[in-house]
């Protein structure tokens, strides 16, 4: 379970999160929703250890994991699929994939690989390309893929359905949040896109400029039209 | 028609040694988006390592060992002397800070084994080897140098390609945040890309001191046409540094053969120049622009 405590974090004289507190169960995901700028990424970076926070505890599985650094991290159990295409565009989808896991044994990588195949086929199938021949959806996938490799016990996923067409979100997030339920992996989305979010979500959470102005069960947010208006903007 | 093709193959050795020092500083602008132009002072240092056990022994295998060796772990101090100190800053401080680098080895070196130009005995005869009833301008010792050459090309190849410390370095030249949120010690394989560049760099300077001779300043020259074959092979590309070390070896060879010797680094930096006017990005590269 991941759990952050009145996090504050700034960029200069810029509040980004103004004592943000979340609780990330694991078997389920919870999603963060929010407008552009609502502090979203910066939540993600700075769990990943991209971010110094200035305040605040981060609580992993009980162990406070604030200021570590991210490939720290990342070996501990929580990997970051950063905002964008994050993968490395001149390495194949094999080594992109293998690069998530190097540290850990051969057989265990080989266990995770299988996981990512049968979550992915596409890109066991085009293993040995190179991951720009990908499309944006196939990329999603690579990038998530990647995550995986690290066998983590939670998943941060930021924003993954930029640029994309919303019935591959639909079936990249269901994957992902059945897999969450199967392997009890801790799930935390943060989209723009709430609708789709708070379909597969557990919990829903709305931020806005660095504070939580709700969080409960995902169908109640959804359904809560006031909220949408004041803080979705649709 | 004769002549031609023996100054063409009179420079590929030249061109062997070119291209290690051409990926020694591609290396390290892999690892760092700099210019290393303390490099061949390193190999310098290196190489008078190499001759002082080569005086004292007579193992040629044995001083190239310890030169590479030695290469490593100068690549290692420089790195913490030029990349430490001006962390976060621009990269033009490291720059210029490699060039007070290179300055203090030729001085240091000066003082160690003097300033004179010394000699280095080839393991192997270095005379132009007798076939088909003439003498060619290529010696067992040039196809010595061709051969460690090659398999120094193949090991750094196979590292690279095929082993866990080569993806990880790789993915940190790439995208070192990405690296980073995989796991990867992003700083460690900084410092992996400028230890092997030294170890590079110093295989460079033992392979061509017997044909030149060794003194404090005597591979400045061999800078001047790394650098030219590094960015005309894309900066980031080894590939590119390999052709393009040979490919200069060779222009240098004609150059010299036809005119006079001393018109090559003229050659070299006309080359340069007409490159970066007509593509600036180098010929192997596939990012976009750069600065150097
Ligand atoms: N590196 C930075 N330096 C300065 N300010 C920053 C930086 N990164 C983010 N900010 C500011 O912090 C606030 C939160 O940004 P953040 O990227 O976390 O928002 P977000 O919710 O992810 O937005 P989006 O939906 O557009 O991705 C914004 O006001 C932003 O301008
Ligand atoms: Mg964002």
């Amino acid at each position: 379970m991941l759990e952050t405590v009145d996090l504050c974090v700034s960029y200069g004289a810029v509040k980004a999160l103004n004592g943000m507190s979340l609780v990330v169960p694991r078997g389920e995901v919870t999603a963060v929703i929010g407008a552009n700028g609502a502090g979203k990424s910066t939540l993600m970076r700075t769990l990943a250890g991209l971010v110094t926070l200035q305040s605040g505890q981060v609580l992993f599985d009980g162990v406070s994991v604030a200021g570590k650094k991210p490939e720290d991290i990342v070996r501990n159990g929580m990997a970051l699929v950063p905002e964008g295409r994050s993968t490395i565009p001149e390495l194949t989808i094999e080594e992109n994939l293998r690069l998530g896991g190097l540290w850990r044994s051969k057989t265990d990588r080989g266990a995770s690989k299988d996981l990512v195949f049968d979550l992915f086929p596409i890109l066991g199938q085009r293993a040995s390309m190179r991951a720009d021949t990908l499309s944006g959806g196939e990329r999603q996938q690579l990038a998530i893929g990647r995550a995986l490799m690290s066998d983590p016990r939670c998943l941060l996923l930021d924003e993954p359905s930029l640029g994309l067409a919303p019935l591959i979100v639909t079936q990249i997030l269901e994957l992902v949040s059945r897999l969450a339920t199967e392997t009890n992996l801790a799930v935390l989305l943060v989209e723009q896109n709430a609708v789709t979010a708070l379909r597969v979500a557990t919990t829903g959470v709305v931020l806005n400029l660095g504070e939580v102005v709700k969080s409960g069960p995902a169908a109640e947010i959804a359904s809560d039209e006031e909220l949408r208006h004041a803080y979705l903007g649709y | 028609m004769t002549n031609f093709i023996d100054f063409l193959l009179g420079g590929f050795s030249n061109g062997a040694v070119i291209a290690l020092m051409a990926l020694a500083l591609v290396m390290v602008w892999r690892s760092t988006r700099m210019v290393n132009f303390a490099q061949v002072g390193q190999a310098m240092f290196t190489t008078y390592i190499a001759l002082t056990i080569q005086q004292s022994t007579g193992n040629w295998l044995l001083a190239l060992a310890v030169a590479m060796g030695a290469g490593l772990i100068l690549g290692t101090i420089v790195f913490f002397l030029v990349i430490r100190p001006v962390k976060n800053s621009d990269t033009t401080g490291a720059i210029i800070a490699t060039f007070g680098v290179l300055i203090a080895l030729q001085a240091g070196a000066g003082m160690i084994w003097g300033g004179d130009p010394e000699g280095f005995l080839p393991p192997v005869s270095n005379a132009g080897l007798e076939f088909a009833g003439r003498i060619w301008p290529i010696s067992l010792y040039d196809i010595l140098v061709l051969a460690v050459t090659a398999a120094l090309v193949i090991g750094l190849t196979l590292l690279f390609t095929r082993t866990s410390l080569g993806l990880s370095m790789r993915a940190a030249a790439f995208n070192p945040e990405v690296a980073r949120l995989s796991g990867v010690r992003v700083n460690r394989m900084l410092i992996t890309g400028w230890a092997i560049a030294g170890a590079t760099g110093a295989v460079g300077g033992v392979l061509i001191a017997p044909v030149s001779t060794i003194s404090p300043n005597s591979f400045d020259i061999l800078l001047v046409f790394a650098f030219t074959a590094a960015v005309i092979g894309g900066l980031d590309s080894l590939i590119g540094a390999v052709t393009f070390g040979i490919g200069t070896g060779l222009v240098i060879s004609l150059v010299s053969g036809y005119t006079d010797a001393s018109n090559a680094p003229v050659v070299a930096l006309v080359l340069l120049a007409l490159n970066l006017l007509l593509k600036p990005d180098g010929v192997f590269s596939h990012h976009g622009s750069r600065s150097v």
